[in-house]
């Protein structure tokens, strides 16, 4: 078990305060937040020989049975049942009461009473002692009137008050751990079992232990534990939890799992191919589970509120005492002051931001997008401002070849002897002409003695002939000829930020091949969606400031919102320049050059592909290949972020009416209690909203924009398009 | 008293259908090793733990009432008197809801019935399953007291009928005599409950149904009808307390 202050409790994921609980449930050691998760944990998962969760459950119900007969003696009380000729019943009465009560106190409030006692030997007052005070207050009072014969006990009150908050803590546990039902999945990694077959044998071990190599069969409906390879069997599985894509992939003997997909139909055995410890999966729950770990910031302050909430209440409970003292009977007065002490409820408060930020990490990492902090979501969710880097984000970090221009020799024969050459080339330009090739159904031409010249091109033999690819000056150093039209093109696309290979043969060039990177078909789009949220979008890139402009235009980036040509440190530098007065900025990257710049910027975000360090740097990680998930993300961040001042904004007004109204009198202690009982699981309900959020749209711009977009969206492809065209009517 | 000695009725009419659930329960609850008569205690426990919810719920259902309906503090006894407009609409809710409960008894309205009887039940009734087998003399309490809190069609329409009532003691007695009427079947399930035949049991079941319809009518009436008193009159309900 992890250190308690970065544990998270058992029952509701959430992370544990100070005031943990720990026990054993089924033989496992359990840490619960609070004493209702702590009952809701063992109703639902105790066993029936696990003697601990029947004898908490025994405990309650004789709890219950001994507060409501004292409820239903206190009902006779109060109606004047034993008045007149009965009178001289009314002391037995309330030493029946006081002998039901006794117990019942004892059981239902030993709970508070540990957990006040073992807050107090640490020095820190927690909401549990104000009941302890009320309650204790009230019951002494009683015990008191019973032996000096007086004519009110309230041992009623002192019994359904913790029977109130029991119940309340209880309701409240069972309706938190809706939340947690989003984060079981993706925790699971770290608790699973694994099915293990050794032979002819079956174990079940925990899926930490399971290494590369082992035989592991996966029932349907289970997850699969481990990376690997399918031996046996047929199956259809669901790999949300790691891809954000919930649809059925078909699996049969020779494909690949992933851990964390969900084995839906068929049993399936896999060899894992790696340890169950280092999948992404893996990665996934130990991001999920820090992340719900961490404090933000406004959950910190908080916590401070908490801190200082419960003196002051202790004093307002005690001067509401004996300010009433002097105007009313002693026993009003501390039942006022009993009223004040239960009604204020620092709970609403403690849980305002947690359940809300858990529901919001968890809504995001099933979809696959890791947020590793709180403090993350909150940025998230207020920056107006989002910078983004070029190569890789914006685009897809592939060049194409784009244009063709030749000397009048066709365009498939360029491409042939070209691919021919690049063929033997590792090259990322070389990769996209073989690519270009091939998506013609061209044969490359067979090519001898291939030699690359580093960092200018490459060149070989065909057909008895030289021919070479690459740059300006490997033509020179040939000493081939270069027509005036092709040079001026090929200067003309480089000026234009493209890249440019030459190629020739028979001592001649014959064509210049630009190439260049190509925005992501759901850039525009997404810039779009950030737009209609009012989040203007930049661009920071270290390319040249025309192929800047180009993807801007295409992407549906303004011309004043271009920094080109900055080198890594230079990037943070823009982004602080452009923060202007926007408190929140954030920037979106890819790979080892964006890494300082996504530290620097308030929420740093990464896609897919992103390398380790550049998964450090970042504070938000989307899946790969989903940067259409931006808007839905800051959506979610945003529902989160209004969620939890909603939250805030009941808990303090709620707080502060509900002490008023008990100070002034007017609530009783009863009423009290319930009404405070109910105002965390208002907080609860709220933070459930989030449940109800939409799921990510494929097309992430909302109906409004949509038109818009559709009608600007062609024009990029459109100027791609008949430069391609041109080529091939000139080839 | 009278009015009281029907919900007694319906209550004992009404337990041929708890022997479905709840009756399960006191099965599995039966054999005590230690002889008849820690057998015969373990049911008493258990029934009265049933019987302490069920009053409690009626008084809360009663206080409910009387919170809504007189704030004043006026009490308005069962089925008599004459009614405000908060308690004529109460009454009539309360009885549409014992009619809706009621038609269930007689396989009417199975969505209802669903919602009613699966509100939550599941879990509870899983881990209850805990406290059967846990040795001890208050695990038969405790069970009874949160079986007494599990949802139950029978248990909400009385419920409604002691809300109706607009004071915490008559609902108070309300429910109780409900439940009083259920011990003698959930006492006896232990025992006879296998040799019950199902047909006596449908028939059982058909007559609590009729009671808590006849009950429901006479509550609604008591809303509608614009002479409560004068219809109290016809009723010989009068003062039950």
């Amino acid at each position: 078990m992890t250190a308690p202050d970065r544990a998270l409790c058992s029952h509701c994921l959430l992370p544990i305060g100070r005031r943990a609980m720990q026990g054993t449930v089924n033989g496992e050691p359990c840490i619960f937040c609070c004493y209702g998760c702590c009952i809701a944990y063992q109703v639902k998962n105790g066993k029936t020989e696990e003697w601990e969760a029947a004898w908490l459950l025994i405990r309650l119900g004789v709890g219950g049975f001994l507060s409501m007969n004292i409820m239903l003696f206190s009902l006779l009380l109060y109606t004047d049942a034993f008045s007149g000729a009965d009178a001289e019943m009314l002391p037995w009465i309330h030493l029946l009461l006081w002998l039901f009560a006794t117990p019942a106190v004892i059981i239902l409030g030993g709970p508070f009473l540990r957990e006040t006692w073992l807050n107090g030997k640490e020095g820190r007052l927690t909401s549990s002692a104000l009941i302890v005070l009320g309650v204790g207050a009230a019951y002494l009072y009683s015990a008191f009137a019973v032996i000096e014969r007086g004519p009110n006990v309230y041992f009623d009150t002192a019994s359904m008050v913790l029977m109130l908050f029991t119940v309340g803590y209880y309701l409240d546990a069972v309706a938190r751990a809706r939340a947690a039902r989003d984060l079981q999945p993706l925790l699971a990694a770290e608790s699973e079992w694994a099915t293990i077959v050794d032979g002819n044998a079956e174990y079940r071990r925990p899926v930490r232990e399971v290494g590369a190599g082992t035989l592991v069969r996966v029932r349907p409906g289970e997850r699969i534990p481990v990376d690997g390879m399918v031996k046996e069997g047929e199956s259809h599985t669901d790999e949300a939890v790691i891809t954000g894509e919930s649809r059925q992939i078909a699996k049969g003997a020779g494909s690949h799992v992933i851990a964390g997909s969900l084995n839906l139909d068929g049993p399936l055995l896999i060899q894992s191919s790696g340890a169950a410890n280092v999948t992404r999966w893996a990665q996934i729950c130990r991001s999920v589970r820090d992340a719900l770990t961490c404090r933000s910031p406004s959950q910190r302050l908080a916590d401070h509120i908490v801190g200082a909430f419960v003196p002051i209440i202790l004093m307002l409970g005690v001067g509401a005492s004996v300010y009433w003292a002097q105007h009313l009977p002693f026993d009003r007065a501390l039942l006022i002051g009993l009223a004040v002490l239960v009604v204020a409820c620092p709970c609403a408060v403690g849980l305002a931001a947690p359940m809300a930020t858990s529901l919001g990490i968890g809504r995001l990492a099933r979809r696959g997008c890791l947020v590793r902090d709180p403090a993350a979501l909150e940025a998230l969710a207020r920056m107006r401002l989002i910078a983004f880097d070029k190569t890789g984000t914006l685009t897809s970090g592939e060049a194409r070849v784009v244009a063709i221009d030749t000397d009048g020799t066709s365009a498939d024969v360029v491409l042939a002897h070209a691919a021919g050459l690049e063929r033997h080339s590792e090259h990322g330009l070389a990769r996209a002409v073989v690519a270009a090739a091939a998506a013609r159904g061209l044969e490359p031409m067979a090519s001898r003695d291939v030699r690359v010249a580093p960092g200018r091109g490459i060149r070989g033999n065909s057909d008895g002939q030289t021919v070479a690819a690459g740059s300006a000056i490997l033509m020179r150093e040939l000493g081939w000829s270069l027509a005036s039209s092709l040079a001026k093109r090929g200067r003309l696309c480089e000026a234009t930020g493209h890249s440019v290979i030459y190629v020739g043969w028979g001592e001649r060039v014959h064509a210049v091949l630009s190439l260049d990177d190509t925005p992501l078909p759901e850039a525009r789009a997404t810039v779009e969606a950030l737009r209609c949220r009012k989040v203007r979008a930049i661009l920071l890139t270290g390319d040249l400031q025309a192929a800047a402009q180009r993807i801007a235009t295409a992407v549906g980036i303004d011309s004043d919102d271009i920094e080109a040509g900055l080198l890594p440190a230079a990037k943070r530098a823009a982004l602080e320049r452009r923060r202007g007065n926007h408190d929140m900025v954030a920037m979106v990257g890819d790979g080892l050059n964006d890494a300082p710049v996504l530290a620097g910027a308030d929420v740093g975000i990464a896609v897919g592909s992103a390398t380790d360090l550049a998964r450090e740097a970042a504070a938000v990680v989307l899946p790969p290949g989903a940067l259409w998930m931006l808007p839905w993300a800051i959506d979610v961040a945003r529902a989160v972020r209004a969620i939890i001042l909603t939250n805030l904004a009941w808990a303090f007004g709620y707080n502060l009416i509900a002490v008023g109204l008990a100070m002034a009198g007017v609530l009783q202690p009863v009423l009290a209690a319930a009404v405070m009982a109910g105002s965390s699981i208002v907080v609860v309900l709220n933070s459930l909203r989030l449940e109800r959020l939409p799921e990510p749209a494929a097309s992430p711009v909302p109906e409004q924009c949509s038109v818009l977009a559709t009608q600007i969206a062609p024009e990029p492809r459109s100027t791609a398009v008949p430069i391609n065209n041109k080529a091939l009517q000139a080839g | 008293m009278s009015a009281y000695l029907i919900i007694f009725f319906a209550g004992f009419a009404g337990s041929f259908h708890c022997i479905g659930m709840c009756g399960g329960f006191a099965c599995a609850l039966s054999r005590d090793p230690q002889g008849r008569g820690a057998t015969v205690l373990r049911h008493l426990l258990y029934n009265t733990g049933r019987l302490t919810t069920y009053c409690f719920l009626g008084g809360l259902a009663g206080a409910f009432g009387q919170v809504i309906c007189t704030p004043q503090g006026t009490t308005v006894p069962l089925l008599s008197g004459p009614l405000d407009t908060g308690q004529r609409i109460l009454a009539i809710l309360a009885g549409l809801l014992m009619m809706a409960m009621a038609l269930q008894f007689f396989g009417l309205l199975p969505r209802l019935h669903r919602i009613t009887t699966s509100f939550g039940a599941g879990t509870l009734a899983a881990s209850l399953r805990s406290l059967l087998a846990a040795p001890g003399r208050a695990a038969p309490l405790a069970f009874g007291v949160f079986n007494g809190f599990l949802p139950c069609p029978l248990v909400y329409a009385f419920a409604a009928q002691a809300a109706s009532t607009a004071e915490a003691l008559h609902g108070f007695l309300t429910m109780a005599a409900f439940g009083l009427g259920t011990f003698p079947a959930l006492l006896l399930t232990g025992g006879v409950g296998h040799a019950l035949a199902p047909a006596w049991r449908q028939r059982g079941v058909w007559l609590a149904g009729s009671c808590i319809l006849l009950l429901g009518l006479v509550t609604v009436g008591r809303g509608v009808l614009p002479f409560a008193a004068h219809f109290a009159h016809g009723w010989p309900g009068g003062h039950p307390a």
